[in-house]
């Protein structure tokens, strides 16, 4: 399975090296707007000092474990944020026909090299940040460990909201909307600390979309806020769980599944 | 080989809205019709059985053979493949169906068609041995080492379909789907594919399922049609059964100088058609002997030129088709 996987993944990539201008532009690209964004972020916070009690260096531990999960979800699934159409376009029969799941079929495809930008966008969000508590004198180990943990789960999670959304498009044959309120949003939401937004949409953020568990809840344990010692066990805990119940609702989709004409 | 049981397949369209958050309206709209594509279809194929599965556009062909494969999931009905359900056993059916569909391609369209080929082998877990072998022999039959190392996106139509035929077969499976697979192809190309096609049949006894448009396919290859029309089996035959059955109609086409002021009916002629001076008339030689209609219809103009034709799978189909 994983000679397989590494095969599939090694022939997208040289299928994207058929055409490298394009690779090139759009990675630059996708890090020069990353950039932009935080730098508009920092204008902010340096402006107002904190949000909410949270200042530059700890909203940056928020903003870099977010915005790399975001991009090693784009990396590894571009897919299935694209995946309308797989559905209109009847696409999905040739992944269908093959001895393996349609799931590792969909994760091999288009491997979105350009979103590597936006990965060490994150990362370098998160080392500044990391070095600025430091200097404040604040015991980094912790957030040095779990980090990676972070990342990871958080990419499970977006992965997850991804395929949902994906899911639910087997009936509503569209899913580029969709998207706008179950990926685009929450990643500019979880940003920020989650404490700021209303209540209804607290509630979304650690149920449905359940982005808070990815950087918010353990933050608030690491960084000191008040959390109990045991928020950050819940961010895998979280990711597990979402992916289970996305893969459910894949599934059901897949049952439902149209293909087109001819 | 392939069994089919009652199986249906109902869509239900849900009428796409327009405008901003158009999916979350189309999603909790209620504005719904059903549309039976296939409506109780019932088949069972024996190994090394050559079948033409065939009806006009819309009859439910493509859905049938997508049924068939485990890309949909019938509504009701059962379905069997070498023993295995393609929908609760979908990865053991995929490993014995190979699949061929003439509008899309199924290889790696930026790569070189032999990279395809390799991410095949790995996927369907085919052994070096075996892999080889297979490579030889198409390689022979489709000439494949022409266009071994072209991508996928710069062959022809011809080349491409060789390769997709190579490709479906590499994982040597018992059971073959073919939607369309010479659509759009030239006379030399479509020519190839059949000979091809006739060869596997032939010497492997792989069980083959064919829709086509093209009669000279099913003439050639198959040794049994099932005709669908609106979703429902309209008949399943042998090729000699159904050109018995139908009693086939024979067509005499004359011109006259003028057009004839008034058209006869007589025992045993299907229909006529006047077009200008021309007037084909189809009859049933069973019935009315060809001479007899010379004779007659030499009355009803002065004729210039007469031409006699007996129609093939074509017309029968049409008849059918009506």
């Amino acid at each position: 399975m994983f000679a397989l996987y590494r095969k599939l993944i090694a022939a997208s990539i040289r299928s994207q090296m058929q055409y490298k201008m394009n690779f090139v532009t759009s990675a630059a690209t996708t890090g020069m707007i990353m950039v932009l964004d935080f730098i508009i972020l920092s204008a902010i916070l340096y402006r107002f000092n904190d949000v909410v009690g949270w200042n530059i260096y700890e909203v940056g531990m928020l903003y870099g474990i977010s915005s790399a999960s975001v991009s090693l979800y784009r990396l590894f699934a571009p897919e299935i944020n694209d995946f309308e159409k797989y559905i209109v376009h009847g696409e999905l029969d040739q992944l269908l026909i093959r001895p393996v799941s349609p799931l590792l079929l969909l994760m091999t495809r288009n491997l979105d090299l350009s979103r590597v930008g936006g990965l060490v966008q994150g990362v370098s969000v998160l080392v500044i940040s990391l070095s600025g508590l430091a200097a404040e004198g604040k015991s980094i180990v912790g957030l040095v460990l779990f980090s990676p943990i972070a990342i990871l789960s958080g990419g499970v999670i977006y992965f997850s909201i991804g395929l949902a959304t994906a899911g639910v498009a087997f009936w509503t044959q569209q899913m580029k909307d969709m998207l706008t309120f179950t990926i685009y949003a929450p990643a500019n939401a979880s940003n920020y600390p989650i404490g700021l937004y209303p209540n209804w949409l607290k509630w979304l953020f650690f149920s449905a979309l359940p982005i808070a568990y990815m950087n918010y809840l353990p933050m608030l344990t690491l960084l000191g806020k008040g959390g109990e010692w045991f928020y950050p066990l819940l961010t895998p805990v979280a990711a597990a769980n979402a992916f289970y119940f996305s893969r459910m609702l894949w599934n059901v989709g897949i049952r439902h599944y149209h293909s087109t004409g001819s | 080989m392939i069994e089919a049981k009652h199986i249906e397949k109902s869509f239900f369209l849900t009428k796409a809205k327009e405008g901003s958050f158009a999916s979350l309206r189309t999603l909790f709209s209620r504005e719904r019709r059903e549309v039976k594509a296939v409506h109780d279809i019932s088949f069972s194929i024996d190994r090394g059985e050559f079948v033409g599965y065939i009806g006009p556009n819309g009859a439910g062909k493509s859905t049938t053979i997508k049924m068939l494969a485990g890309i949909l999931h019938p509504s009701h009905g059962e379905i069997r493949i070498g023993g295995y359900s393609p929908q609760r056993e979908r990865i053991q059916v995929a490993s014995q169906i190979g699949v061929v569909f003439g509008q899309r391609t199924q290889l790696w369209w930026d790569l070189p068609v032999r990279d395809s080929f390799e991410i095949l082998q790995a996927m369907y877990k085919v052994d070096d041995k075996a892999y080889r072998r297979s490579m030889e022999a198409y390689q022979e039959l489709l000439d494949l080492h022409e266009f071994l190392d072209t991508p996928v996106r710069k062959l022809s139509l011809g080349q491409r379909m060789r390769a997709d035929l190579a490709a479906a077969l590499l994982h040597d499976p018992p059971v073959l789907f073919l939607d369309e697979p010479t659509i759009g192809l030239d006379v030399v190309a479509k020519t190839r594919i059949r000979a091809f096609l006739k060869e596997v049949n032939q010497s492997q006894k792989k069980t083959i399922l064919l829709t086509t448009h093209d009669m000279d396919d099913i003439e050639q290859l198959c040794n049994r049609i099932i005709v669908i029309n609106h979703g429902k089996k309209m008949m399943d035959t042998s090729l000699a059964d159904l050109r018995h059955q139908i009693g086939l109609p024979s067509l005499i086409r004359i011109e006259f100088r003028q057009p004839p002021e008034k058209l006869y009916e007589l025992e045993g002629i299907e229909r006529m058609e006047l077009s200008e001076n021309v007037l084909s008339i189809y009859f049933d030689k069973g019935k009315i002997s060809s001479p007899r209609i010379l004779a007659e219809v030499a009355g009803w103009g002065e004729p210039l030129d007469i031409q006699m034709k007996e129609p093939g799978i074509e017309e029968i189909i049409r008849l059918i088709y009506r």
